[in-house]
């Protein structure tokens, strides 16, 4: 097996995210978010200091609409489905894109090659 | 001028619920249907950001709406009326207080302080040669309940450090206690000796806003506390638990459903007007003495485990 299974699309409600902590280190590397069908993944780290987490709580990675993702320790806010940070402190910077495969049967895979790339 | 330290920090936040849970895991009393109050009865006001109530919001999208400070006496708000009035809109509100703009667009509020004489003692300390905290009285135990004693500090995120430091000094009587080069001032107005009630970090125009605030702790004992019960309800750390260098202070800071860190503090230095300010670049080796990481509890336990 080169991918690792994280859940099905059905596990997400439409407008909800989830870390991730594939190697147990303790704090999620990465996180998934669920916009209607499609399905987005980014590493956990703002682009402000690169080397800070977004939520103020596990899973804690939207805006209370759902709209953006937050980071919670200055307020930036970002694109769903690209990254783009739109207001705060790292505006028009990006979240780095996680690679992540939706199955026919609606299963969500990453690859082990992706998570050795991105340290995960 | 009088000025005592901040009483109050209002926001207008995405998610009221959440900020209203995280202000009560963070120790603070709830206080009628908006504020969270520290044992003084300084604190903050947690409103939706679309509360009509409101001043309004910095373009950045900051959720912090206004800083209130609070003053002496009645003398020291006709002071500060008085003297901003010549150049700018001084609102004179229902309550009391006066409302302004500062000179970089932060709305402020000044009010008679509501801080009330409490026992705010500082944690005790025992020495060799001095029995601080009295005999047979331990100094720790798992069921103690950190107090979030009053509210210590703000930071500002802004786009003209010299600017800020200006208006608050020339017009205001605030102290430059510290400075980072470039960066920003530590201040501290002239009715405390804390070390720092307001701090400024230039950044772009785009990240004007509130970078932190906090209260302060009876000591480091509290803030480990006060942290870890963070930790173990699920919050997570952004920076901490260490000491800072300028201030002296013990610090922690969580992230926040407020758009800014939260931050626990303890031990600031106290300075009066003989202190000579020190400067130095802001980094990591200038910005804390150590840093520690937290760790879930564990200990070390009898010999080696025994032979297979």
């Amino acid at each position: 097996m080169n991918k690792i299974h994280l859940g099905a699309v059905s596990d997400f409600n439409d407008g909800e995210a989830k870390g991730f902590d594939i190697n147990n280190v303790g704090a999620d590397t990465f996180f998934v978010v669920r916009k209607g069908n499609e399905m987005f993944a980014y590493v956990d780290i703002c682009p402000h200091y690169n080397d800070t987490s977004l939520p103020w709580k596990r899973h804690m990675y939207l805006d209370n609409q759902s709209q953006h993702i937050v980071c919670a320790a200055h307020g930036a806010l970002f694109d769903i489905e690209d990254g783009y940070c739109l207001q705060g402190p790292c505006l028009g910077q990006t979240l780095r894109k996680v690679p992540i495969e939706v199955s026919a049967d609606n299963d969500i895979w990453i690859r082990l090659t992706t998570i050795e790339e991105f340290n995960l | 001028m009088n000025i005592i330290g901040p009483d109050k920090l209002i926001f207008g936040v995405d998610d009221v619920e959440a900020c209203r849970q995280f202000a009560r895991d963070y120790g603070l009393a709830e206080q009628g249907e908006h504020s969270f109050v520290a044992l003084d009865g300084t604190g903050i006001e947690v409103r939706s950001r679309d509360d009509e109530s409101l001043p309004a919001a910095l373009a950045s999208g900051s959720m912090l709406r206004k800083t209130v400070y609070g003053v002496a006496d009645q003398a020291t708000l006709d002071q500060i009326k008085a003297e901003l009035e010549t150049d700018r809109d001084v609102k004179v509100l229902e309550d009391g207080s006066i409302e302004l703009l500062d000179d970089l667009g932060f709305v402020l509020g000044f009010q008679v302080t509501v801080r009330k004489a409490v026992d705010l003692a500082a944690e005790r300390v025992n020495s060799v040669a001095q029995c601080n905290r009295g005999i047979n009285h331990v100094g720790v135990s798992k069921d103690h309940k950190p107090s979030i004693q009053t509210l210590s500090h703000v930071v500002y995120f802004v786009p003209d450090p010299v600017k800020a430091e200006a208006f608050y000094e020339k017009r205001l009587g605030f102290v430059t206690t510290d400075r980072f080069t470039g960066v920003g001032p530590f201040m501290r107005p002239a009715g405390t000796q804390d070390h720092h009630t307001l701090f400024f970090i230039g950044t772009p125009p785009h990240m004007q806003g509130c970078e932190h605030f906090t209260f302060h702790l009876s000591g480091p004992t509290d803030v480990m506390q006060a942290g870890t019960n963070m930790v173990n309800k699920g919050y997570q750390s952004f920076w901490g638990p260490g000491r800072h260098l300028f201030g002296s202070n013990w610090f922690w800071y969580f992230k926040s459903p407020f758009g800014c860190n939260m931050e626990f503090d303890a031990d600031m230095d106290q300075h009066d007007d003989s202190w000579t300010g020190r400067e130095a670049m802001m980094g990591p080796d200038n910005s804390q003495a150590f840093l520690l990481q937290y760790r879930e509890k564990w200990a070390p336990a009898g010999g080696p485990p025994p032979k297979a």
